[in-house]
């Protein structure tokens, strides 16, 4: 009887189902019974603040130190940002190159793949020996994780036009570089968005490994600094800036796919089923 | 109007009777295809003759060739021996002069642009310096041919598998070609929106008065519309014979009670389970 659905996608308009749930009621109420679960299990239990903190310690904690997380989160935010942008351009670049000339990209995809299997966690102390504690090691830390899944997305969505729309453009005269500019590009459009999806979040992995490595800034430098400290309270409140700030950035990605593929079958609500 | 089979090498100059009628000419077609390293004959030694303004079909056993020789004639294939004109010119040529408009089994719609822009697509594709207006001006009147009046704002998901074929027909339709090469455009069609869509195909024949080329599954399909069927088969690829249809025009859902219909309906498939049998 009371049939709630819960998609906001849903067409129904019959009267006797009830209007759909936001989609963030249930999690949120989900969320909110778990953090007071953890709160009395930490009170009834005598948990040691610096094992496990309690939401409201923590919540104490992100209140105390706000000044000096905005600080951290200003300089990580710059990094992810800055980094997610070169990698996105790498990895579109080289999904482009590998597209546009088969015979080199036959050449250099295998060399992608391979490369793909070196744990890049493990080469950050050694971008921090070549270009020392700044920015740079971060970023080319970011690129170097984050610019993979661009480039197969990417590619994968240059190669899922029908080879007969290729051969219709090409009787008509078009060349390999109009095909690809008119057809090829924008067909590619909505992989590359899942691809840039995972990259905002592997760009934020990115920048808190390199500031683990060695850095003086950022909340990676905060979560090392404070556990050392054994301030866990403050640990547990970076962790949770970082989070946030994770998330608003996929959501600032999710947004642009809207605003740019909307044609993406995902939001064509309109789509006919035949 | 299949050409007899001459002993004589493929000559690439016709002879002036052949040109007055026929515009498609292919003599000693054969098509080689290379897969992992071994060359494998996919067409052999075909000859045929399309008259100006007719409607003929392909119709045979999957793997007799008929996809590969008519993407010979859009030229797509270059054959590995004989010679094949269109308009008296090589068929690539043909196709840049927008002699040839092709149709294939997937609509292949552009997902970001609407019906409308679709059905211009391909000729401002063809021609650069043509105006957005023009381009749009003829899409429309090509809308409107394929019956598709008042969806020309419509996305391809917004449409059924038969108005987006639909499109796909007004979108080579614009580039006004003298020949329609279709590659089973109706073949992923459910049955009664394939015999809409035959319907269709006959009325724009009618009125273009386009040569058409289609390569069908269907031998209603192939009965009901053409003028002359080439009946294709296996091992090796080849055309087998060449069947006239003698069915009054002009022709309608009336025409399939006809016992003409009927006759080539049976001799049809005949042809095409003895095909069969040899192939398996």
């Amino acid at each position: 009887m009371t049939e709630v659905v819960q998609s906001g996608m849903s067409q129904d308009r019959s009267d006797t189902v009830r209007r759909p749930l936001p989609d963030f009621v249930p999690a949120a109420g989900l969320m909110i019974v778990a953090l007071l679960l953890w709160e009395l299990g930490v009170r009834l239990f005598n948990v040691p603040e610096f094992v496990v903190p309690a939401p409201s310690a923590v919540f104490r904690s992100l209140i105390e130190s706000r000044y000096h997380l905005m600080v951290a989160a200003k300089v990580t935010a710059i990094e992810v940002l800055v980094g997610f942008i070169l990698s996105a351009v790498v990895g579109i670049a080289v999904a482009l190159v590998i597209a546009r000339f088969e015979r080199f990209g036959r050449a250099l995809y295998p060399l992608i793949v391979l490369f793909q299997n070196v744990p890049k966690v493990a080469l950050a102390p050694i971008f921090i020996l070549w270009f020392g504690y700044d920015m740079a090691p971060k970023l080319l830390l970011i690129v170097v994780i984050a610019f993979f899944p661009v480039t197969i997305d990417m590619l994968a969505g240059l190669q899922s036009v029908e080879p007969s729309f290729v051969s219709l453009m090409k009787s008509v005269g078009a060349n390999k570089n109009k095909i690809m500019l008119r057809v090829r590009i924008p067909h590619a459009l909505p992989h590359l968005f899942a691809g840039l999806k995972v990259a905002i979040t592997f760009s934020v992995i990115g920048a808190i490994v390199g500031e683990f490595a060695g850095a003086n800034a950022g909340l990676g430098y905060v979560i090392q600094f404070a556990s050392t400290q054994l301030d866990t309270p403050l640990v547990f409140s970076a962790l949770l800036v970082i989070s946030v700030l994770g998330l608003a950035f996929y959501y600032v990605v999710e947004l642009a796919e809207r605003f740019l593929v909307p044609w993406s079958p995902k939001y064509d609500t309109r789509q006919r089923s035949h | 109007m299949m050409l007899a089979e001459t002993a004589a090498p493929a000559p690439s100059v016709v002879s002036a009777p052949d040109t007055a009628e026929a515009q498609i000419i292919g003599r000693h077609i054969a098509v080689d295809f290379t897969h992992a390293g071994r060359r494998q004959r996919v067409l052999q030694s075909v000859n045929i003759s399309i008259p100006r303004g007719s409607f003929v079909s392909l119709i045979g056993p999957s793997g007799c060739g008929k996809s590969t020789l008519l993407k010979v004639l859009a030229g797509l294939v270059p054959p590995s021996e004989g010679s094949i004109t269109v308009d008296g010119i090589a068929p690539e040529e043909a196709a840049k002069k927008r002699v040839i408009g092709l149709v294939f089994q997937e609509a292949t719609l552009l997902p970001w642009k609407n019906a409308l822009e679709n059905a211009a697509f391909l000729l401002m594709t063809a021609d650069e310096s043509i105006a957005k207006s023009e381009a749009f001006g003829r899409a429309e009147a090509m809308l409107k041919l394929v019956g598709l009046r008042d969806a020309e704002n419509k996305m391809p998901s917004q449409l059924s598998g038969g108005m987006r074929q639909r499109v796909a027909i007004a979108r080579a339709l614009a580039l006004d070609p003298q020949v329609l090469l279709m590659d089973e455009p109706f073949g992923a069609l459910d049955a009664i929106t394939r015999e809409e869509m035959s319907e269709c195909l006959l009325d724009i024949w009618e009125r273009t008065g386009k040569t058409i080329v289609l390569v069908t599954h269907s031998i209603d399909e192939a009965v009901l519309l053409s003028d002359e069927v080439h009946v294709m088969g296996t091992g090796p690829a080849r055309i087998i014979e060449t069947l006239p249809i003698t069915v009054a025009r002009p022709r309608g859902e009336e025409s399939y009670s006809e016992p003409a219909f009927k006759a080539a309906e049976k001799r049809l498939r005949g042809l095409l389970i003895e095909s069969h049998r040899r192939t398996s």
